[in-house]
Formats: C-alpha cells, sequence, structure tokens
C-alpha cells in the first residue's frame, strides 16, 4: 500500500484496515430519509480510461440505489470527487463527498483493488455513500442466480447485482432450475435434473462440490434455506401428492408439514422463520396459503386475483423500520404481474403490471428492490424494481434467455 | 466555530483491502476453479433406498428414454383431473403392461402459460393422477415412477391454443431393466 503517496492528501486520514465483505463503516450518519437526494458526480481525476468507467460504474449504482437523483454538480445537495491513482495492477480508488450547503464532508475514503476487478471497487463505494447519506444497507455488492437457457438447456449461472459477469455454475447440459441462496451465500440448493429426475442439489460456491440432498421418488423442488440456514423447506411428492416438508440442511430429520389432495408448491420463510408462505390449489386456483415451521392447521391469505404464484418474504436489515412484505406472481386478464401482498388489508397490489409477462419476483437484502422476470414475445429477461420508486431497470440481456432469478444475501 | 472545525475533519477514511483472503473466496474470484461438473460422493439421502411410492428404474440419461410407443394422454389447462375421452390411453397402457414385464416413467408436462415452480407441481399432479388411474386398472404402484418437467420440453414449440392443448400432456415411457 502505497500509504506515504497519499498522506499528503489533507483530507485524508488513512486509517488502514483489512475489512472482509460485509465492512461496518464508520462514518457520518446523515439522517434517514424516503425520498430521493440530489447528488452530482463531478468524476475522477487520473487516466482518463479507468475514471470514465469508475464514475459510469458510480452513477450507474448510485441511479439503481434508489436514494439519489442524479443531476448537475452546482445545484445538488451532495457533490462528489475523487481521483485515480496508480497503475492497472494496483489502483487506488480515492472518493469525497460533501454536502454543499454545509460544507461538510459526510464521507472522505480510499479504496484499493486492480482494474480486473474495478466494478467490485466502485460496488464498495457505492455502498458506502448509501450507507453514509441514506443510512440504509446499499446492494451494489450483492449477486443475483438465476437460470440461462440456451442452446435447449437450463444451467444455473450468479451475476453482479447489475447484470455484469455473468457466470454459469452448471455445465450438465440438462435442466437446472429454481435456486435459492443459503444466507451465508456460500450455497445455493436448486433443482437438477442431471439424474434424469428432478432432485434438490446443493452446491458450495466456494469449493465448487455439490451434494444431493433430496432424491425421493417423484418430485424433489422448490428447496428453499430458513433464515438461520438451519432448516430447509422443499416439495417432496414421495407420498403420493406434491406436499411441504422440512428438512435439516444436513439432509436428516424429515418432516412432513401438509395434507392436502392440491399440490403444494414454492415455500419460503418468513423473516422470523416461525412460519412458511408457499402456494397450494387445494381450493381450486393456486392461492398463497401459510403453515407453521412445525406444521399445524394452514391458514389462506391470497383470495383474490384468482391465480397467485410463486410468493417471496422480504427480509428487512436488522435494525431497520420497514416490514417484511410478501412479493408474488398474479395473473390478472391472462397476463402474469408481481404483486405485494398487504397483510392488513388481505390484497394483493400490482406493482409490475403491464403488458408483458411479469413472474417470479426475488427480493434484495435491502428489502426495497426485486429482481423478477419479464417475458415479452416469449422472450425471457430479467429486470429489477425499485418498489419505492415503481421504477422498472432492465439488466443487460443475456444470451437466450434468463428466468427464476435468486437475488443474494 | 466549533462546527467550522468539525466540518475539516474527517471521520474516517479506509483502504478497502478489496481481495478477500483465498479461503473465504466464492469461485468467482479465483482464478480457476469452475463448479463445472464436480460432484463429491456424498451419498443420496437416506442412502440404500429412499422410501416413497415407485422406486426410480435406473436411466443413464433423459435421451435414454424411448417416447411414441403410447399415445400422450391431454388435460386441460391448469388442471390434473384425467378427462374421460383420456381413459382409453391409459388402458392401453395398463394392458401392455400386464402382458409384458418392465417399468414404467410416466412424465408430467404443462404448457408455458404459468409460473415455473407452480407447473412444477401441477405436472407432477398430472402424472400422479395418470399413475392414480394405473393402478384402478390393475398396475401395481411399485412399477410406476414420475417425472413432471412443469413447462420445460413442450412437444410442440408454438405459442398458441392449438400448441399448449399438445403440451399439456402426459408421456409413458417403458423402461426393462
Amino acid at each position: 500500500m502505497k500509504i506515504g503517496r497519499l498522506a499528503y492528501i489533507l483530507q485524508f486520514v488513512m486509517v488502514s484496515v483489512l475489512i472482509s465483505s460485509s465492512a461496518a463503516t464508520a462514518s457520518a450518519q446523515v439522517e434517514v430519509v424516503k425520498g430521493r437526494r440530489s447528488f452530482g458526480v463531478s468524476g475522477f481525476a487520473g487516466d482518463a480510461a479507468i475514471a470514465g468507467q469508475v464514475t459510469d460504474v458510480l452513477k450507474n449504482d448510485l441511479r439503481l440505489s434508489g436514494y439519489f437523483a442524479l443531476g448537475p454538480v452546482s445545484s445538488a445537495e451532495f457533490v462528489q470527487t475523487g481521483t485515480v491513482r496508480g497503475d492497472r495492477a494496483n489502483l487506488t480508488v480515492e472518493c469525497m463527498v460533501m454536502q454543499q450547503a454545509t460544507k461538510k464532508v459526510v464521507l472522505s475514503k480510499a479504496y484499493q483493488g486492480s482494474a480486473q476487478d474495478l466494478r467490485r471497487v466502485v460496488h464498495r463505494l457505492s455502498d458506502d455513500i448509501v450507507q453514509t447519506i441514506a443510512g440504509q444497507r446499499g446492494i451494489a455488492q450483492t449477486k443475483i442466480a438465476f437460470v440461462w437457457a440456451r442452446n435447449g438447456v437450463k444451467e444455473l449461472a450468479v451475476m453482479d447485482y447489475d447484470g455484469h459477469n455473468p457466470r454459469q455454475l452448471t455445465y450438465d447440459r440438462s435442466i437446472s432450475v429454481r435456486p435459492r441462496w443459503s444466507p451465508d451465500g456460500r450455497k445455493i440448493v436448486y433443482t437438477s435434473y442431471k439424474n434424469v429426475f428432478p432432485d434438490v442439489l446443493e452446491v458450495d460456491l466456494y469449493t465448487g462440490q455439490r451434494r444431493r440432498l433430496a432424491t425421493f421418488p417423484g418430485l424433489n423442488s422448490g428447496a428453499v434455506f430458513s433464515p438461520d440456514g438451519s432448516t430447509i423447506a422443499l416439495t417432496l411428492s414421495k407420498d403420493g401428492n406434491p406436499e411441504l416438508y422440512t428438512m435439516g440442511a444436513d439432509g436428516g430429520d424429515l418432516r412432513r408439514l401438509t395434507h392436502t389432495r392440491g399440490g403444494e408448491s414454492s415455500p419460503t420463510w418468513s423473516p422470523d422463520g416461525q412460519t412458511i408462505a408457499y402456494v397450494s390449489d387445494d381450493s381450486g386456483a393456486p392461492q398463497i396459503w401459510m403453515v407453521g415451521r412445525d406444521g399445524g392447521a394452514p391458514s389462506r391469505l391470497t383470495v383474490s386475483p384468482s391465480y397467485n404464484t410463486e410468493p417471496d418474504w422480504s427480509r428487512p436489515p436488522s435494525g431497520s423500520d420497514m416490514k417484511p412484505m410478501l412479493a408474488l406472481t398474479s395473473r390478472v386478464n391472462g397476463r402474469f404481474q408481481i404483486g405485494v401482498y398487504d397483510r392488513s388489508s388481505g390484497a394483493v397490489q400490482p406493482v409490475v403490471a403491464d403488458d408483458a409477462d411479469n413472474e417470479d419476483p426475488s427480493w434484495a437484502p435491502d428489502a426495497r428492490h426485486l429482481v423478477f422476470m419479464k417475458s415479452q414475445r416469449w422472450r425471457a429477461q430479467l429486470y429489477l424494481l425499485d418498489v419505492v420508486t415503481g421504477e422498472q431497470v432492465q439488466l443487460p440481456a443475456v444470451e437466450g434467455g434468463a428466468s427464476e432469478p435468486a437475488w443474494g444475501p | 466555530m466549533r462546527k467550522k472545525f468539525l466540518v475539516q475533519v474527517i471521520l474516517v477514511s479506509v483502504v478497502a483491502a478489496v481481495a478477500l483472503t483465498g479461503c473465504k473466496s466464492p469461485f468467482w474470484k479465483k482464478k480457476s476453479g469452475a463448479a463445472a461438473g464436480a460432484e463429491t460422493g456424498v451419498p443420496p439421502l437416506g442412502a440404500g433406498g429412499e422410501t416413497g411410492i415407485g422406486e426410480r428404474p435406473m436411466v443413464s440419461s433423459a435421451g435414454a428414454l424411448q417416447h411414441g410407443q403410447f399415445a400422450p394422454v391431454l388435460f386441460d389447462y391448469d388442471s390434473a383431473r384425467i378427462r374421460p375421452s383420456e381413459v382409453s390411453k391409459l388402458e392401453a397402457v395398463a394392458a401392455y403392461l400386464k402382458s409384458n414385464p418392465g417399468k414404467l416413467v410416466i412424465e408430467g408436462y404443462c404448457d408455458e402459460r404459468g409460473t415455473a415452480e407452480y407447473n412444477r407441481a401441477l405436472g407432477e399432479r398430472r402424472a400422479l393422477a395418470a399413475r392414480d388411474e394405473l393402478v384402478k386398472l390393475g398396475i401395481d404402484a411399485s412399477r410406476i415412477s414420475t417425472i413432471s418437467y412443469g413447462k420445460d420440453r413442450p412437444v410442440d414449440p408454438g405459442h398458441d391454443e392449438a400448441a399448449w392443448a399438445k403440451n399439456r400432456r402426459c408421456e409413458f415411457v417403458v423402461v426393462n431393466q
């Protein structure tokens, strides 16, 4: 680290700390606000090519965060300045953010990396700005798993939250679908047809190793980790009908939760881990139901529209005053749309309703953004939604089609 | 005065070391080590015989399943009910199984409308409904196993009611082993 070279900058009090993935930044916490704050990005001095890239990624991150309205520096409440130093192998990105009216420097920080992981470096910076000014957990460093359909097969893939750096996880030339993350972000459980029958497999992202979690006769699918990571809920049909079960994350202690004539699928754990919402068509058309983690009498949540599936509970960050929300996919007039279930009224509020089919919502860990699949003329791509502003953003399209996204922790 | 002084004080500046330590790195942060194909020898759950109806036959790949021997049983939209018009197709399957050895794989499929995981459960319910009908016709349930493909692998790639009607189906594959 070239500390000596940096030290002359008066504004920078250098504290050299190695921080791992979840850095808690000690910084000035400006008030928490719901509205968007005006923000001017003046860019970065230094190598023009690298500085331009850093600026572009930062602007995109700040825009996607939902907390900022980017505009001219002259009239912005907050203004960013910065410098890029070093060469491509050893880069330092220095950034300062000032509140113009008070001349108060709210963030001043340096980040090290290489040109190769420039996007990751800027994502850290963006999350620090979101934390400092909005007082919220940013999502710029998160990942999204999804199903990548091309050449007649479906493989699992993982990409950055902004759709960049898509990487294929499986190479089975089969059907790999419905990924869900472990709470620590280390593992993904999913449904694989690589051994002909649909099984629940788990892949460890650090080692690349896989193991079979559920290979019962019939359907093994829809696996999802409990918030504490100890338990997996899933759908099995081994007893003659698709029903909900739980099992330990180590594969033992199988328990059956539902007993119906209809089909149960798509479990999602409530943030406290005490209940599981899921889809059942026991009453005819598919609707969202809820059952305790140890079973008991299920209760029906949704009544209308006449088709509600793929529920996903949001998990507000700890310490946040946000309420958990249940996102789902409804069918209305033959079209699929994303809705949010309102517990107090029992109604489903549409949040993405247009002339496309919008399906498979998955919450970001900020409990504010959703990733979902939009299918237009039967071509499926992924979009982000900011539920506060209602803004939709299409992620960079992948070759073939992308579906069944799962936002990582 | 004090306020102005504070303004000048930078709170904390951290050199963020982005590179994480090796053993905690997901595969995408490593130079090599894609997850391709690696599967360790962890035995399946309940090694040596999971319980449930219809033991799985040994099938090496989905391509080894020979389709077309029997007419597919078709379904109404969003329904797993066996239509009276389809029963004769199941009777033909049952007649074959009564006079021939082997196991039967029933594949349940849906049309492309509807959400993915819900359709996996629906396809399974279609396959199980066909199985239940075959059991009524005297076939031992232990000879039958099911696969739901949900809305994957349509037989007709079209996007209209004619294609959808063909895709809402069960297919029957005999596996001799």
